[in-house]
This record gives structure tokens, sequence and C-alpha cells, in this order.
């Protein structure tokens, strides 16, 4: 699936791989992919600058430790960063209730 | 440059050759700071070195593994643009701040130098060269608000701001301007009043001002090219 497709909703899944713990980069967009089954696979260096745009705004933290002898940035939800994925969460529910309803093959009210 | 380093006894010489390459191709098109510029290298070099070591433990020999970890990462130039709003943003907060803690005291160093010489702001007239001074009060009009605008939308009001990634340079941008604008009224008002009324002043605090204002006008200078340039690059 093409990374565009996630535009709009890069920044909640992002969020959301960090909803169990801390995980680095890689981590999250390995989480990314295998959460998906494989449907979003983006290119591992465009997460990072996401990353950094989620931290700016906040919602992440970044901190740095050292692993098999390099630098690595482990990235945390803080709380503004958890209240905004429980909103995010609501909204999705909300669209995909209402997508699904209008997209799932129902009858259509008949048209007055 | 950290970029240049790749560590772990697991790569062999010609994989770490290949990913420190990567590295510095992404690096060389990195804008920003030097610190922000091998932070970011660091980052990408983990990540690189994880997604090599993932395709090493599934038996795929050393080149073909690099060649798959770099593949998986992104064309670096694809990588070091998708960065660019980031560090844009960032340049641009630490200009709108460093504005911010730097105005109250050049402004300090000009209200002591009044003061200490009982210029005519301090007996409340314009006058003489003075009557320049409402010049310095509309770029603290325009300053205020685009130091405020530049901060909000680099920081955590960001997402809901919602700006284009040209708006903060171009908002620092205006806020240095208008900072060069003031710097300069009043180092020509301080020229006239010099010029037109020579003796009796108390100079220290007055050299103090000037020499505070010209630092800023040399720094604010840099600010704005390196603003105008960032733009430049995100349009």
């Amino acid at each position: 699936m093409r990374a565009e497709v996630l535009k709009g909703h890069l920044d909640a899944l992002l969020l959301a791989t960090l909803a169990a713990g801390p995980r680095h980069g890689y981590a999250i967009k390995e989480a990314l992919r295998v959460g998906s089954d494989g449907r979003f696979d983006l290119p591992t260096g465009t997460v990072y600058p996401a990353l950094h745009r989620l931290e700016r705004a906040g919602l992440i933290r970044g901190t740095w430790s050292t692993v098999n002898g390099r630098r690595r940035r482990s990235y945390e939800l803080t709380p503004s960063g958890r209240r905004t994925l429980g909103d995010e969460r609501s909204s999705w529910q909300e669209f995909s209730a209402a997508v699904s309803a209008l997209l799932g093959g129902a009858p259509w009210p008949a048209a007055t | 440059m950290a970029g240049g380093d790749v560590s772990g006894p697991q790569h062999q010489p010609a994989g770490r050759g290949a990913v420190a390459d990567y590295l510095a191709e992404v690096a060389a098109e990195l804008t920003g700071t030097a610190a922000a510029r091998v932070a970011i290298t660091d980052e990408l070099r983990d990540g690189l070195l994880e997604t090599l070591e993932r395709h090493l433990a599934r038996g795929r020999p050393h080149p073909e593994a690099t060649a798959a970890a770099i593949a998986e990462f992104g064309d670096p130039r694809t990588v070091a643009a998708a960065f660019a709003p980031e560090l844009a943003a960032v340049q641009a907060r630490r200009i709108a701040l460093g504005l911010m803690v730097t105005g109250p005291l050049v402004g300090l160093t000009w209200i002591a130098a009044v003061a200490a010489n009982a210029l005519p702001p301090w007996r409340h007239q314009l006058t003489g060269p003075w009557l320049a001074l409402p010049l310095v009060g509309l770029a603290l009009v325009v300053a205020g608000p685009a130091l405020g605008l530049t901060v909000a939308a680099t920081g955590r009001l960001s997402r809901r701001l919602g700006r284009r990634a040209t708006f903060p340079p171009t908002a620092a941008a205006i806020a240095a301007l208008a900072a060069v604008v003031a710097d300069l009224t009043l180092l020509t008002i301080i020229t006239g009043q010099a010029l037109t009324s020579p003796g009796s002043s108390t100079w220290a605090p007055v050299l103090l001002a000037v020499g505070a204002s010209l630092t800023r006008v040399t720094l604010a200078g840099r600010a704005i090219r390196r603003c105008l340039a960032t733009r430049a690059a995100l349009t």
C-alpha cells in the first residue's frame, strides 16, 4: 500500500505503536508493517521525520541510549500524546462506522 | 561527521562502506545546525543497522542484505527532504526564542542610555532625531506577533495550527527584520544625537547600547539570510 494512502492517519498510527511502551524508530516502522500484515510498509527513512514532528508537538518524548555501541533514540507517549491517541481512536471509530454503513452494500434509503 | 562511522562487529567492510555512503548522502542534503544533523544521522544509522541485521538474520548474504536495507530506507534525497520541514521549524524556533530573549536585554541597554543622559524621551519629548523613535515602536508591533506565531507554529500548537512548512522561517525572518529596523533606527537616532548635541554625555551606557544593537543587527541579519535560504529550499 502506498504511503500516500496513510496521509492524515500516519500520526495516529505512529502514536498507536507506542501505546504499549517505548520503541525506537525501526521498531515503530516494523510494528506498523507487522501490525498491518505488511500493508503499511513505509520507507523507513520517512518514518523518522514524522516522529520528530510528533515530538515537537509534545505528543511523544525521545530519549537517547547506547545499544551495541551505537546511539539509539527511543520514543514514548507523553500524557498529551495518550490523550490525542484516545481522541484519534474515537474519531476513527466514528468515521469508519459511517463509511462501513455506506459502503457495506446494505440497501440505501429510498430516494425522495 | 557522525554519519561516516558505522559501528558493530558483525558488519563487514563492504556493508559498512555502503551504509556510511548512504548516511553521508543524506547528511549532505540536510539543512539546519550541525548538532541537529549529527543527531539525525546517528538515529538513521541505528535504524539502518537494525534493518541490515534483520536481513542478515534471515540468512541473506552481506552485500544483498546491505542493498536490501538501504532500499528499504528509501532514496537519500527523499529522506533528507522529509526532514527539511522539521529542521526549518527547529531553526525558526531557535531564532525566535533568541530574539525573544535578547529583545528585552537590548531594550534595557537603550533605556539605561536614555536615562543616564536624560535624553529627550526621558523628558517625554520627541525632538530632533528622536522624532524617528515611533519607528522602533512600529517594529516592535510587527516583531511581537511574528515571534508569537513562530513559537506557536513550531511547538505544541503546531499540529492544531497546521501551517505550511514555509510559515515558520517566513515569520522568523519578519521578526528578525523588524529587530534590524528597530536597531538601525536607534543607531541612527543616537548618531544624530551625538552630532547635534556633542559634549557632556555619559558614554558608557550609550556605548553598551550601541554595541548591543550592532551585535543584534549582525546576528539578525544572518538569521534573515538563513531563514530565506531555508524558505527557498522548501518551495
